[in-house]
């Protein structure tokens, strides 16, 4: 084993290789180091071979992990020799070992540029090979020119213009300003015309560089391109050293496809139609055949096509075509092809229209979830993630959850997020989506965050009639004898916020769910030993009638823990021990946890998160970010008009969308294809992650911060500046200009009176766009959510959307993207102030396009009066002496009403309660009268008591007597007016309320039901 | 673009490693351990593909190619075809494979210089200069000739044949 080379090389890597352990070859190494060190201080002694033999060393030490720190002073100024052998180690050492921003590059960049310019044609591919390692913005700055000359050069040989064209791509890299568009796009598409192959692969990666920032300038490029694919396509003068295989140069036929996908369309009919008659040559021509290097070739060729005929939107034919061979691809043994197929069909769906194509092959894609490579297995899981939609989803979770038990340790964790994120997007009901996370835990407990559990709790908290079932089934879990700590403490939770809903079934008497619970503590950590005391608290407080046994035995616990070393476990202990023994109060304290304010999942933000930041030069990410909005993009929920949905993987995500994409909308607005690519300008923040924590593992915490988005600019409305007359004037004004030719789904002025009375809903719908609302208020603040979902498969354009406030209400509202993105659902947060008592309404004045429709609406948004009351208990003893010293006008009003929609008082009663004016029984000893209180939220009034008497006539149910009083005026007589309205009429959808000053202006013409409760759903997945 | 090109043996030595963006030489040793680690679990006849963003951060890739006792690795971005960057590592082994007749694991040891030479003459600053391997040989073969020429100590016989091991 000798060397010609350099014997001491060799003897010095057989040491190395003769080293017993690491200790040794350091030894080894140090040794070495400090010898080349010895030998360079006295420099004047070394031969050219001597110095190439220890740089030499040096680099083979560095490759060993050893970091070589010293001697780079010596390599740069190799470069400045005049002999072949010490330039050339000087070369290629500086370019192994220094790094751009090396201060002693800089001592070089002249020699460099003499190596350029000068004749000798091997100190210029030297010279060349290092500057396009590892040259910087001063080598762009000064040397551009000269390599763009030696490119251009027809006396240069080609070794060394492939070199400068790669060279130039890196100048271009550090410096984009090198190359000047306007003079070079010519000469760029004169170097496409080489014959030589190896200067036209070069040139093509300079090309595919080029275009991927700026493809405009490049136009005159493209039927080049398609020429050079057509030569190569058809074999025509393509030299023997450059058929691979039997395969003309496929790699400059993949560069090529690439240079053309940055291009994003061909207008020109003869070069399009023959690209695409290349394309189908090679989409019909291609075998698996026995060489497996061949194979590899022929198909790289065949994706880089598939990729292109996809960015180019080809007929319907030749797509289905693909999304054929991809099927047939998936299904071979070849495994490379296998996975490429898998992961082209991915793509497919984010670029095109063939979903339900795709879904046919979804049984073998579940067959490549079991495949013996993990690589393939998480194409196919990446897949079925992306293929899934409402209508799958319940046969791609399952699958995922069965695979879950076998799945190898790598992927479990991937797996059972994905599992929970498809399964909170696209849960046909939410017992099911409790019964796929409960599941999970079950299963992959180990790989469970928290924020999966934590929005199980979010979920069953805020829908009522989950919580029974939900409870039934964490109690089915826990019974198990061994469970998995994730599962004792949402088991803990929800059996503590919601077990008495189950006591009259066999087995779940507070005692028995008591008993289950605390089995476990034993077993968990001081982390989940809070949460089961507080269901312990939770447990005895819902204990009717109170159980001595029981209450002895947690108490007991308390008393335990008061003493726990850990902080959080002893104050809780001392907390409900304290607690408990205020009997009465207890109830209140521990009260049922208040429902959630709506939050985007975590989840799901969590997955846009890994599939954002990433500075992207391919094209197919390229196109998946011009569909997607800029605004938070949610999935909606509901199948609309009978069109299955699905949501590509594109649209889920929030990326930050790159400034140059504006640019390229500008081209042809009005083409469909541009509109589909969307046209976007702005970019949002992500909100700021709330956390959740807090909400759900304080049992007293008041909510905290509301979740929503915060965006970067907030168009401050300000009610008190004159807007006030503009909705008098304008928002009653029906639109002139369009006459509306869509027609609303179901009515208006009744949606907007069902939304005055609860929190969520549907505001506005119509065949293309469903506004739903969702509002959360806290005292004189009300935070209201616009979810805007696009119906459709295709954008939504010009969406505008600006708030006519009343002079009351001060409005702040983020702004609402232009476009919103097919089957998306935008969020708009709206924070309203109510400065003061009043009526009035706020209207959204919204409008959209689609297709050629401009639809413009005016929407009454339900933040009204009511929206600012809080029930409240008055006590008889302060009650009456409230009502005495509201003596009389203006503070207290009373009035005969007539013409009341005859109820019962029961009915009456609730309605009340409905506007959140709280009935007091027992003060009044008429029975055929009503006391109520509540009170009211504004900035000038504060929290300010309002007191109600309604005193009705049991033989003329149509009249009653009123009487209001509160410590304002205004408040008194807006209140009055406002429970007056209610009572005259309950609107209907036949008799639209008289007294709002802002009817609907749009005609109701009901055609769907309205509350579609997935619409709902929708909304709180959001 | 390439990001990395790596051949390692299957005790996981490093025998080449050429990195196209700067890191620092522990991170390098990082990447190489953790890229090692997940090869030297794969089973024979699975795809030539792995998952490289688990290693490499967002937007790479990782094709290899097994060969006896060596691993062929290179890393690279979603603006590369990956069965095009196998054909790479293929047409890598190849020239290799004519330079030292029936390449070995240790001829690439000893030989460190040369397989460097013949890289830089394939891939240039993480493009591919150079597709066809008798157009590297031959850019290779005058490499060797000017050295043979200019330097009066060595013993490197003209032509590069005479570089074989044995």
């Amino acid at each position: 084993m000798t060397m010609h080379g350099m014997r001491g090389l060799s003897v010095f890597i057989s040491d190395i290789r003769n080293c017993q352990n690491k200790e040794q070859e350091r030894l080894r190494i140090d040794k070495e180091l400090g010898n080349v060190r010895n030998r360079f201080k006295n420099e004047k002694g070394l031969t050219p071979y001597e110095k190439k033999k220890y740089v030499w060393k040096m680099l083979y030490i560095y490759m060993l992990g050893y970091d070589v720190d010293f001697g780079h002073m010596e390599t740069v100024s190799l470069i400045s020799a005049p002999k072949y052998p010490e330039k050339q180690v000087g070369y290629i050492a500086t370019s192994c070992l220094l790094n751009e921003n090396n201060d002693f590059l800089r001592l070089a960049i002249n020699t460099v540029r003499n190596d350029i310019i000068g004749r000798n044609e091997t100190f210029q591919c030297l010279a060349l090979t290092m500057v396009g390692n590892i040259g910087g913005r001063e080598f762009a700055e000064s040397l551009a020119p000269d390599v763009q000359n030696l490119l251009l050069s027809s006396s240069c040989r080609p070794l060394v213009r492939k070199k400068a064209a790669l060279c130039l791509l890196r100048l271009y890299r550090k410096n984009p300003d090198v190359v000047n568009v306007d003079g070079w796009a010519d000469r760029m598409a004169q170097l496409l015309d080489e014959r030589d192959l190896g200067v036209l692969t070069s040139s093509m990666s300079l090309l595919v560089a080029l275009v991927s920032n700026n493809h405009e300038a490049y136009w005159s490029c493209l039927p080049k391109c398609v020429k050079i694919l057509e030569r190569l396509a058809r074999n025509q003068d393509v030299p023997q050293e450059y058929t691979y295989y039997g395969i003309p140069s496929p790699w400059l036929q993949v560069k090529t496809m690439r240079a053309l996908q940055y291009f994003p369309t061909i207008e020109d009919p003869s070069t399009r139609r023959t690209l695409f008659e290349v394309l189908q040559r090679i989409l019909m021509g291609t075998d698996v055949v026995k060489n497996v290097n061949k194979n590899n070739a022929s198909h790289a060729v065949l994706f880089e096509a598939l990729a292109l005929v996809m960015h180019l939107d080809a007929e319907k034919e030749m797509m289905s075509q693909c999304v054929a061979l991809l099927g047939k691809f998936i299904a071979v043994r070849e495994p490379n092809i296998r996975y490429l197929g898998l992961e082209n069909m991915t793509r497919m769906l984010m670029v095109t229209d063939v979903q339900e194509i795709i879904k046919r092959h979804q049984a073998q894609i579940i067959t490549s979830l079991k495949d013996p490579d993990v690589s393939i297995r998480r194409r196919a899981l990446d897949l079925l993630y992306g293929m899934c939609d409402v209508t799958n989803a319940k046969d791609i979770v399952e699958e995922l959850l069965q695979y879950l038990s076998s799945a190898d340790f790598t992927m479990r964790e991937e797996l059972s997020l994905k599992a929970a994120i498809l399964a909170e997007k696209f849960a046909p009901d939410l017992s099911w989506y409790v019964d796929v996370i409960l599941q999970l835990i079950d299963k992959a407990g180990d790989f469970i965050s928290d924020d999966i559990w934590f929005r199980v709790v979010q979920f069953v908290t805020n829908n009522d009639d989950l919580q029974p079932y939900a409870a039934a089934k964490v109690k089915e879990y826990i019974d198990k004898p061994a469970v998995h700590e994730t599962m004792v403490k949402v088991s803990a939770y929800i059996l503590g916020e919601y077990s008495h809903l189950l006591a009259r079934r066999p087995g779940c008497s507070p005692k028995e769910i008591f008993s289950i619970l605390h089995e476990k503590l034993a077993t968990v950590s001081t982390t989940t030993i809070p949460i089961l005391l507080s269901a312990y608290a939770k447990i005895l407080m819902h204990t009717q009638p109170p159980d001595q046994e029981l209450q002895s035995q947690i108490w007991a616990i308390f008393n335990k823990y008061e003493s726990c070393i850990d902080a959080e476990i002893q104050q809780r202990a001392v907390e409900y021990l304290a607690l408990c023994q205020k009997g009465a109060a207890l109830m209140d304290i521990l009260a049922e946890m208040p429902k959630f304010p709506e939050r985007k999942s975590s989840l799901i933000k969590r997955a846009e998160y890994s599939e954002a930041d990433t500075a992207e030069q391919s094209a197919t990410k390229l196109r998946a970010q011009q569909q997607t909005s800029n605004a938070l993009v949610v999935t909606d929920q509901y199948p609309a008009n009978g069109v299955t949905l699905r949501i590509s993987v594109g649209q889920l995500s929030l990326i930050k969308v790159p400034s140059m994409i504006t640019t390229e909308n500008d081209t042809s607005t009005d083409q469909a294809l541009s509109q589909q690519n969307g046209s976007l300008s702005k970019v949002d923040p992500q909100p700021p992650s709330v956390d959740l924590l807090s909400d759900i593992l304080g049992p007293f915490a008041v909510e905290g911060p509301p979740g929503a988005t915060v965006q970067s600019e907030h168009i401050a409305v300000s009610g008190l500046e004159g807007g006030s007359d503009a909705v008098d004037g304008s928002a009653i004004v029906p639109v002139e200009e369009h006459t509306n030719t869509v027609q609303p789904i179901g009515n208006i002025a009744e949606r907007f009176h069902a939304l005055c009375l609860k929190d969520s809903g549907v505001l506005y719908e119509d065949p293309y766009i469903q506004i739903g609302i969702k509002a959360e208020g806290r005292g004189h603040h009300v935070h209201l959510v616009l979810f805007l979902g696009n119906k459709n498969t295709a954008p939504l354009v010009s969406v505008h959307a600006i708030i006519l406030p009343p002079a009351h209400l001060k409005m702040e509202f983020s702004l609402v993207p232009d476009t919103i993105p097919p089957r998306a659902q935008v969020q708009c947060p709206l924070e309203i102030v109510n400065l003061r008592p009043s009526r009035d309404v706020a209207v959204l004045d919204f409008s959209y396009k689609f297709g050629t429709n401009m639809v413009n609406v005016k929407l009454r948004l339900p933040a009204v009066l009511n929206k600012f009351l809080q029930p409240i208990q008055v006590p008889a003893e302060e009650f009456f002496p409230q009502w005495r010293s509201l003596s009389g006008p203006p503070l207290k009003l009373q009035e005969v009403v007539r013409g009341v929609r005859p109820m019962p008082l029961p009915e009456m009663a609730n309605l009340l309660d409905s506007f959140r004016i709280m009935i007091c029984p027992g003060l009044d000893p008429n029975p055929n009268n009503l006391v109520a209180s509540t009170t009211f939220y504004s900035e000038s009034t504060h929290a300010m008591l309002c007191l109600v008497r309604i005193e009705t006539d049991p033989a003329d149910r149509t009249q009653l007597r009123m009487t209001l009083a509160s410590g304002d005026p205004s408040l008194t007589f807006e209140l009055k007016e406002f429970i007056k309205e209610q009572l005259i009429s309950i609107p209907t959808a036949r008799s639209p309320a008289p007294a709002p000053k802002a009817p609907p202006t749009a005609q109701p013409t009901p055609q769907i039901p309205p509350n579609d409760p997935a619409a709902i759903l929708a909304g709180l997945l959001s | 673009m390439i990001k990395a090109v790596m051949v390692m043996n299957t005790q996981g030595k490093t025998r080449l490693a050429k990195f196209y963006e700067y890191l620092p030489v522990e991170k390098q040793q990082e990447l190489i351990r953790g890229i090692f680690a997940v090869l030297c679990s794969r089973a024979e006849n699975v795809s030539n593909f792995i998952d490289a963003e688990s290693i490499f951060g967002p937007d790479s890739r990782l094709v290899y190619k097994h060969f006896a006792t060596l691993y062929f690795v290179f890393v690279f971005d979603s603006s590369e075809n990956e069965l095009a960057v196998l054909d790479l590592i293929q047409v890598f082994v190849e020239t290799l494979d004519k330079c030292f007749q029936n390449v070995c694991e240790l001829d690439i040891v000893f030989n460190y210089s040369k397989v460097h030479t013949i890289l830089d003459e394939m891939i240039f600053g993480g493009q591919v200069v150079e597709t066809s391997s008798s157009e590297i040989m031959k850019a290779v073969e005058e490499i060797s000739k000017l050295e043979a020429a200019s330097n009066a100590i060595t013993l490197i016989p003209k032509s590069a044949s005479g570089w074989r091991s044995r």
